[in-house]
């Protein structure tokens, strides 16, 4: 999973490309770290390019919700391909993260 | 086709690859995403937690009848555990109240026809079954 961050003042434009699995979750952690702190967020994370997810990058983005909720920030997945649509659904992340 | 591994430490993509790989997997995209998804799971799991003292083997089989019906066996020697015994996890709460695991198995069945386990001999025995055709 590739991550792109473009950082402008608290907007965040994250760009997505690849598969989030098990062989790089962690990474994936890593990664998202910058979005992890400061004050009111506005995150976009840009899911054109991103091919899959598993069970474990589905609690990566659990993760980065609650933390935004908790720094009164908001955050929305965008693009996002139907297949991996059908996951976020099927767990019902769909209801706890914004998805357009 | 059938294939075990040991040892399986850090192995987990190479056993998902293998199965993946496999003749029996359907040419359709969203049926492979859906399989993948699983196996994914499934195999993780085992890796993780199944030999907590060391390590051991995990056998893999894949088959399909004649009607396209694909059944994927995993076998281990670990430590019993049946995946499906855990209640599944509510998807209504609010993000504050949704714990962190139990997705896994969640998505697994959901995503498969048919999800059973057994333990027999010794070993705990996962059948996964998709209708690919």
């Amino acid at each position: 999973m590739k991550v792109t961050i473009n950082k402008e003042e608290n907007k965040y434009n994250v760009i997505l490309e690849g598969r989030l699995d098990t062989t790089n979750a962690n990474q994936f952690q890593e990664d998202i770290a910058p979005l992890m702190e400061g004050a009111n967020p506005d995150i976009t994370l840009d899911c054109t390019a991103m091919e899959y997810t598993s069970s474990q990058g589905l609690r990566m983005f659990l993760m980065l919700q609650k933390s935004v909720n908790a720094r009164s920030g908001k955050m929305v997945m965008t693009n996002m391909k139907p297949q991996v649509k059908e996951v976020f659904d099927i767990t019902g992340f769909s209801n706890i993260i914004k998805i357009l | 086709m059938k294939k075990t591994f040991v040892p399986i430490k850090d192995k987990c993509g190479e056993i998902v690859e293998f199965i993946m790989s496999t003749p029996e997997m359907p040419a359709q995209e969203d049926l492979l995403f859906k399989i993948r998804l699983s196996v994914e799971e499934v195999v993780e799991n085992v890796v993780q937690y199944a030999y907590a003292n060391g390590d051991g083997f995990l056998g893999v089989e894949t088959e399909t009848d004649g009607n396209g019906l694909l059944t994927i066996t995993l076998t281990d020697a670990g430590k019993p555990f049946d995946p499906l015994a855990k209640d599944d996890p509510d998807i209504t709460l609010s993000a504050e109240e949704r714990q962190i695991g139990g997705l896994g198995i969640f998505l697994t069945k959901q995503m498969m026809d048919e999800v059973r386990y057994k333990y027999e001999n010794g070993c705990n025995i996962l059948t996964l079954k998709k209708q690919c055709s």
